[in-house]
């Protein structure tokens, strides 16, 4: 049986390993512990809290990591030159990245270096772990699109999980610094990242587990309060539909829609939002969906779960009552 | 400064892509220029109008009938519009295809800069940026939100899950633009009419590359559900705490 060796990439920002890399790890160990012919290797480029990684990552194999100031800040001529050097050496055949803004730089940019065949938002493949195929939405979400390449190697960035019922049955995974240069010749010519700013006190939607979005029917900058105010209780972070974003309301980094971001939380509740079909298509893997709109034939409602008609900023008091209430008896 | 900005047809976002059997109908879809290269285009021209002497030169890879949409980036300010004429199948042979497309125009100088919108927003992969800057050995920094120019070198930044990164960037560099860089002007009756004395040249392109990833069918994407309405807020708490274990 021809052995499967796929590479994943463990990407950090700010020295905290990105969630979804975890996720994508962890599944490949699932799956590894199902088929006897894939074997599993991963990448951690940047300053390393080997004590994070060894908590949350299970399964078995090496986790090569280069952990040198040089790549603490994602640099993309030293970052693809040390993939591409380990994807080589380690005799991979595929090379998957969680889908981030650095992968969806790297990916493309490893693609050419690899002459590797390139699935970009994919879904990862069901737990058969046939992975030829990327099936993603495309034309804002109005039409569901299958991709298939017979070129090996290939280079996959997953957006969502499938769940996979296995559990490796042992963790042991040996993390081996990789003596590697951390400059790259002629790299002075390249894009050089100066800093990195994060920004403070607000979570991120692509990571968040519950979002509170908000659009027009929230009606201003200062209605958005309510909503931090439950994100707040709940443990979520606020989101913002285009309309709430164009008229100057929130950061375009809070968007969620086709020129926004697309997330994947447990609950989106949307307050306020009609429910385009362009935000609609950043919010397809959202597991449950909840409405707030005064517009009972509001298209959001087309798409969620609950709904609750109503003025936003009045429903939302109310559901903030009703949270603390329940939070106290519990 | 030569300035060179790649851009692309498709379908206008309010159309309503079809389904006839199954198969993807086109048939009533308005093609406009891809809105994320407005942006590219923009930056172009601010730049082109801060440096003098600086000439923009668009670039399409399509069909003969994109040249309305090229005509539409000569209005916005652009110098000159090459159309060269194939047919695409996947986003590395477009990557091909611009390299060579550009390596033919400026023949051994390659552009001071490249611009690209950061993803088409019809299949939206947002990989030809990344992967033409790759082909060309030019570095790349894609999805930017903010450009600063000077004779020497540029400073741009992009926003990254959570925050925002700076980059310090030398010539030749690609950049792929992403909503908020900047608004694109709209065209004047004037800039469309002095826009008629411009050049569209078309080129052909022969294009050898077998395509690496192929498009192996589409189907309309329902996501309806059946929503549950609710007239009491505490009955929402209770569901998504018990029915669904949220908090």
């Amino acid at each position: 049986m021809a052995m499967n060796k796929y590479l994943v990439f463990l990407e950090q920002r700010d020295g905290i390993v990105k969630k979804a890399s975890i996720k994508l790890w962890n599944t490949f160990q699932k799956l590894a512990a199902m088929h006897d012919d894939i074997a599993v290797c991963g990448l951690f480029v940047g300053a390393a809290d080997l004590h994070q990684l060894q908590v949350t990552l299970v399964g078995a194999g090496v986790v090569y990591y280069a952990s040198s100031t040089g790549f603490s800040l994602y640099n993309p001529e030293r970052y693809a030159s040390l993939v591409a050097d380990t994807f080589k050496r380690e005799a991979c055949s595929t090379l998957f990245f969680a889908d981030t803004i650095l992968s969806r730089e790297l990916a493309p940019k490893l693609s050419v270096r690899l002459n590797a065949a390139l699935l970009s938002g994919s879904p990862m493949f069901d737990a058969a772990g046939v992975d030829s195929g990327s099936l993603r939405s495309v034309y804002s979400g109005s039409a569901l699109a299958s991709f298939h390449s017979d070129r090996l190697p290939r280079i996959y960035t997953i957006s969502s999980f499938p769940i996979i019922p296995a559990n490796p049955s042992r963790t042991h995974i040996d993390f081996i610094p990789l003596q590697q240069p951390c400059s790259v010749n002629g790299e002075e010519l390249f894009p050089l990242v100066r800093m990195m700013t994060m920004r403070e006190g607000r979570g991120d939607v692509t990571e968040a587990g519950i979002i509170i979005a908000g659009g027009r029917g929230v009606g201003g900058a200062d209605g958005f309060a309510l909503l931090e105010q439950l994100a707040f209780l709940l443990g979520g972070v606020v989101g913002a539909s285009r309309a709430a974003v164009d008229e100057g309301w929130r950061p375009h980094s809070e968007q969620i829609g086709q020129t926004g971001r697309t997330v994947a939380p447990a609950l989106y509740l949307a307050c306020g939002i009609s429910g385009s079909l362009q935000h609609i298509a950043g919010i397809g893997s959202a597991s449950l969906v909840v409405a707030i709109n005064s517009d009972c034939h509001a298209p959001i409602f087309d798409v969620a779960d609950y709904g609750i008609v109503g003025d936003a900023s009045l429903v939302l008091q109310k559901l903030i009552n009703a949270v603390q209430d329940f939070l106290k008896k519990k | 400064m030569n300035i060179a900005v790649c851009v692309c047809q498709v379908p206008d976002t309010a159309s309503v892509i079809g389904f006839v059997d199954g198969i993807r109908d086109l048939a009533r879809v308005n093609e406009v220029m891809n809105p994320y290269d407005e942006y590219a285009l923009e930056e172009a021209v601010r730049i082109k109008e801060h440096f003098t002497g600086s000439v923009v030169t668009v670039f399409t890879i399509a069909p003969a009938s994109a040249k309305e949409m090229l005509r539409k980036s000569l209005a916005m300010g652009a110098d000159r519009a090459i159309l060269f004429d194939a047919v695409l199948s996947d986003p590395y042979q477009t990557a091909v295809a611009l390299s060579r497309a550009l390596v033919t125009f400026y023949a051994d100088t390659l552009p001071d800069l490249v611009f690209c919108g950061k993803q088409s927003t019809d299949f939206q992969s947002a990989q030809v940026p990344a992967m033409l800057a790759e082909l060309l050995g030019i570095g790349a920094v894609t999805g930017i939100c903010s450009l600063h120019a000077s004779s020497e070198g540029l400073q741009v930044e992009r926003e990254i899950e959570g925050g925002v990164e700076s980059f310090d960037v030398h010539y030749p560099a690609l950049f792929s633009t992403e909503k908020g860089l900047n608004i694109p002007r709209k065209t004047s009756i004037k800039s469309v009419m002095e826009s008629r004395k411009k050049t569209i040249d078309l080129f052909p392109l022969s294009l050898d590359e077998a395509s690496s990833v192929v498009m192996t069918g589409m189907t309309p994407l329902d996501r309806k559900k059946r929503c549950q309405f609710l007239s009491d807020e505490k009955e929402l708490v209770r569901l998504l705490s018990e029915e669904h274990h949220l908090f």
